[in-house]
């Protein structure tokens, strides 16, 4: 066995290593290992949030390509706010697609491998590695003053998917908030003789009977479905957007739940009740159905127009987006990330309103349910029990909890801050013409509806999707949907 | 005068006495001396692996710890898989019939590689006995021919994925016209099914034309000469001198297409996904995704089980044929 490095002159020399000494070493590195605990697995993990750093060190973050692309406006922000100079970032670009993300994250913490230092997770799926304890405790990784701050300013939604639901112990520092809006083209809005503005459309959501009625009107007065394909466009494919996002907040906003009161939503598994099998949640399904097929069709809802089409069910984000963006939808339900390429296509004839609601928030059949709900998505910041630069990577990990770094991320990529009180004080000097749309972003961020993530979530996402499809396709009508639904969940739950 | 034998050549001696003892070997055995190199090589990187997957299987899951694999648990994730109780995204099979049979993991797979390998062998010989015909312009009809082969996999789901996509595809209202699909094929489980099964069909058949062709070029021409003149029809023709020899190159072709049609995944999922097409493989990704690691390591081994009695279906089936004593 041969070692190369390189000398104080920058030849490389070469070190010849006995098979003996080589089987020495690596058996006693085997058994000290052994002996420390440290050949996989997270376990109790000393930070000191406040080390000096000594020497360079480079904390690598898995994010994605976006993020790479604006790695030095990062870097700058976060050293203009108070990170120590001897630490430099270097985003790795992970998968664009969040499963295969989620797998890429398994595989490494499972393996225990050091590099990288942070994991940028979706909060759809960070508490299954919190509670497998795969990841660190920012409870002792974090100051006090830096844990307050996340905890009393950042949006309370993103916080719970970010911590422990036992214990309450924060885990991940919510990087940025995602959470839907509907968009519309706001000049056919008006040509059909809408005022927009004055009804307050960007900040009173409006139920879903009125928005479908509204929609098939202006769909009309346009010359319908052969000048316009959709006059509502969102996301109803067989995929797991639909049970974390679309459907979600869609039967939360007709009061109705997957386990019941939100308190549950994140368990305790087996303990809490599976109540897809209601009223609310047929009715929303009945209700889509009448978007697509129209409220003669089987199984579809006799007061809600047709609004769209049955192409709805293929649609994810971005083909639901084209057909909006390419003026063939006047509406379209979206996350921000679509605001920004949809201003830049419309400027001012382009409108946002937060999303409508089924039925009042008073006449919610569970608690948190009732009234406008967006789904919340999102990214949280955590570090891995594993890295060679703990001490780093928690400094790093918390100079992002800073509003000066949260707008300059804002402006530098269009991520919401965490902190609603950020989002709410931006101006268009600083992040753009998306500021035009910060009081609908508001009120949809005060009344997210984040996804019920436990260990189980995994396996109950498909089956949601693929019943609830059913449905929406007409395979299987609502009540058998939801009735197979039903028993499939509370198989889940009894693990 | 007595004479001894010098140090290095007693030497040689002891060296050759092995390589006389393989020249002595039968011929049977001398083939099982040369296949061992490449057992060994295949034990370590193919049964290893099997075996290990088939100790992980005997695991039960464990969603909640940081080690996937929870307590000794024998052959209940067999049970459940094939009871169809599995927690698992879509099941492998069920006996009660609940699931419908598109939904079904087992009968997606078998129904894929029997129709998929059926129709390549009908269209891959058809294709065959047009190249081994000697006519103009026959290089650019093969080159034709083969283009679909080279296509990468991910090309060849997006183009049927376009090719039905509601707003920029033809695909459906055509199909629509026909009376074949539904509004929303993409969205269909049976539509999803032929679109995967006609996207395999168009790139494999080639594969089989070219295994066929090579079987074809090696029959001695002079065959048909005599067939003609003893007045054999161009049916009998194929049938006895075309047919028997070409068998075992076909029997090799449909043998390697029936274990790649058993493990099918990447046209599924950059077309249709595995949500409307759940295959083996796919059921082995969405339960390992799901952290199910020892659902996903029971379904891929049945899945060997599986295409292992298959390959032994060829070989017994076909045993008295050249090719089948493989």
């Amino acid at each position: 066995m041969v070692n190369n490095n390189k000398n104080q002159s920058g030849k490389h020399y070469s070190v010849g290593v006995s098979r003996r000494r080589f089987l020495a070493a690596t058996g006693a590195t085997g058994i000290a290992l052994g002996v420390a605990g440290c050949s996989g697995g997270g376990g109790e993990v000393d930070i000191d949030p406040t080390a000096d750093i000594e020497g360079d060190v480079t904390v690598e973050l898995s994010m994605d390509q976006d993020f790479a692309d604006i790695q030095s406006g990062i870097q700058q922000a976060l050293y203009d706010n108070g990170l120590n100079d001897n630490i430099s970032i270097d985003i790795l670009p992970g998968d664009f697609e969040t499963g295969s993300r989620q797998t890429a994250f398994t595989q490494a913490l499972d393996a225990g491998r050091s590099s990288p230092d942070v994991f940028m997770m979706d909060s759809g799926w960070t508490i299954p590695f919190i509670v497998r304890e795969q990841l660190i405790n920012l409870e002792n990784g974090l100051t006090q003053e830096t844990l307050d701050f996340v905890k009393n300013n950042y949006l309370e939604t993103a916080v719970a998917t970010a911590s422990n639901p036992r214990s309450g112990d924060l885990y991940g520092v919510p990087l940025f908030p995602d959470y839907p809006v509907m968009q519309y083209r706001k000049d056919l809005v008006e040509e059909a003789g809408y005022s927009p503005e004055e009804n307050n459309w960007s900040t009173e959501p409006m139920s879903w009977l009125e928005f479908a009625e509204t929609v098939a009107d202006v769909w009309d007065f346009h010359g319908g479905q052969s000048s316009f394909n959709y006059g509502f466009t969102t996301q109803a494919a067989n995929y797991a957007g639909t049970a974390c996002c679309t459907f979600n907040e869609m039967m939360t906003s007709f009061g109705g739940a997957y386990f019941g009161n939100h308190e549950n939503l994140f368990g305790p598994v087996g303990e809490r009740p599976v109540t897809v099998n209601e009223q609310p949640v047929t009715d929303t399904i009945r209700v889509m159905r009448s978007f697509m097929r129209g409220p003669d069709a089987n199984n579809a809802h006799p007061d809600y127009p047709q609004i769209s089409t049955s192409d709805l069910v293929e649609f994810t984000e971005e083909p639901a987006r084209q057909p909006f963006t390419n003026g063939q939808a006047l509406f379209h339900r979206n996350w921000p990330y679509a605001v920004n390429i949809n201003l830049n296509e419309f400027g001012e004839d382009f409108g946002t309103m937060p999303l409508p609601f089924g039925v009042p928030e008073s006449e919610g059949q569970y608690e948190g349910t009732g009234g406008t709900a967006a789904a919340l998505g999102g990214w949280h910041l955590t570090i891995n029990p594993n890295s060679n630069n703990l001490n780093a990577a928690a400094q790093t990990v918390a100079a992002f909890a800073n509003e000066d770094v949260m707008l300059s991320l804002f402006a530098l990529g269009g991520y919401l801050p965490p902190a609603p009180s950020v989002t709410e004080q931006a101006t268009t000097e600083e992040v753009g013409m998306i500021a035009n749309h910060l009081d609908t972003l508001s009120v949809a961020g005060q009344s997210t509806v984040p996804r019920p993530v436990t260990p189980v979530w995994p396996d109950q996402s498909p089956l949601i999707s693929s019943e609830v499809h059913d449905a929406y396709t007409g395979a299987k009508s609502p009540s058998s949907a939801l009735s197979s639904l039903q028993e499939d969940l509370e198989g889940t739950e009894q693990i | 005068m007595a004479s001894e034998t010098p140090p290095n050549e007693s030497g040689t001696r002891l060296l050759m006495r092995p390589l006389n003892r393989l020249e002595m070997l039968s011929e049977q055995a001398y083939a099982y001396v040369l296949l061992l190199p490449a057992a060994i090589l295949l034990g370590a990187i193919a049964f290893y692996p099997l075996v290990r997957t088939l100790t992980f299987s005997l695991r039960a899951d464990d969603v909640f710890g940081a080690d996937p694999f929870g307590k000794f648990v024998g052959f209940d994730n067999y049970i459940e898989l094939l009871s169809g109780q599995a927690l698992i995204p879509n099941q492998f099979v069920d006996p009660a019939m609940n699931e419908p049979l598109l939904r079904q993991a087992l009968i997606v797979t078998l129904l894929f590689a029997v129709l998929s390998v059926f129709f390549e062998t009908l269209i891959g010989f058809g294709q065959a006995l047009i190249l081994n015909q000697d006519f103009r312009g026959r290089r650019w009809v093969r080159v034709a021919i083969i283009i679909p082969w080279a296509v990468p996999v991910v090309i060849q789901a997006m183009i049927f994925w376009l090719m039905f996509n509601p707003t920029i595809g033809w695909g459906t209202d055509f199909m629509q016209w026909l009376g074949v699909f539904g509004d929303n094929p993409l969205a269909n489980t049976s539509n999803s099914f032929i679109i995967v099964l006609v996207a395999d069909i168009w790139k494999t058949s080639a594969f089989m034309a070219l295994l066929i062709l090579a079987g074809l070029q090696s029959v001695d021409r002079s065959l048909y000469d005599v067939a003609r003149v003893s007045g054999a029809s161009p049916w009998q023709q194929f049938k006895l001198i075309t047919m028997p020899i070409v068998l075992p190159a076909l029997l090799v072709a449909m043998l390697f297409r029936t274990m790649d049609a058993m493990r099918i995944y990447g046209v599924i999922d950059a077309s249709t996904g595995c949500e409307q097409v759940p295959t083996l493989t796919c059921l082995v990704i969405s339960s390992f995704n799901a952290r199910r690691w020892a659902s996903a390591s029971a379904v891929a081994f049945l899945t060997a089980i599986v295409i292992g009695i298959m390959v032994l279906f060829y070989i017994w089936q076909f045993r008295r044929t050249e090719g089948g004593a493989i």
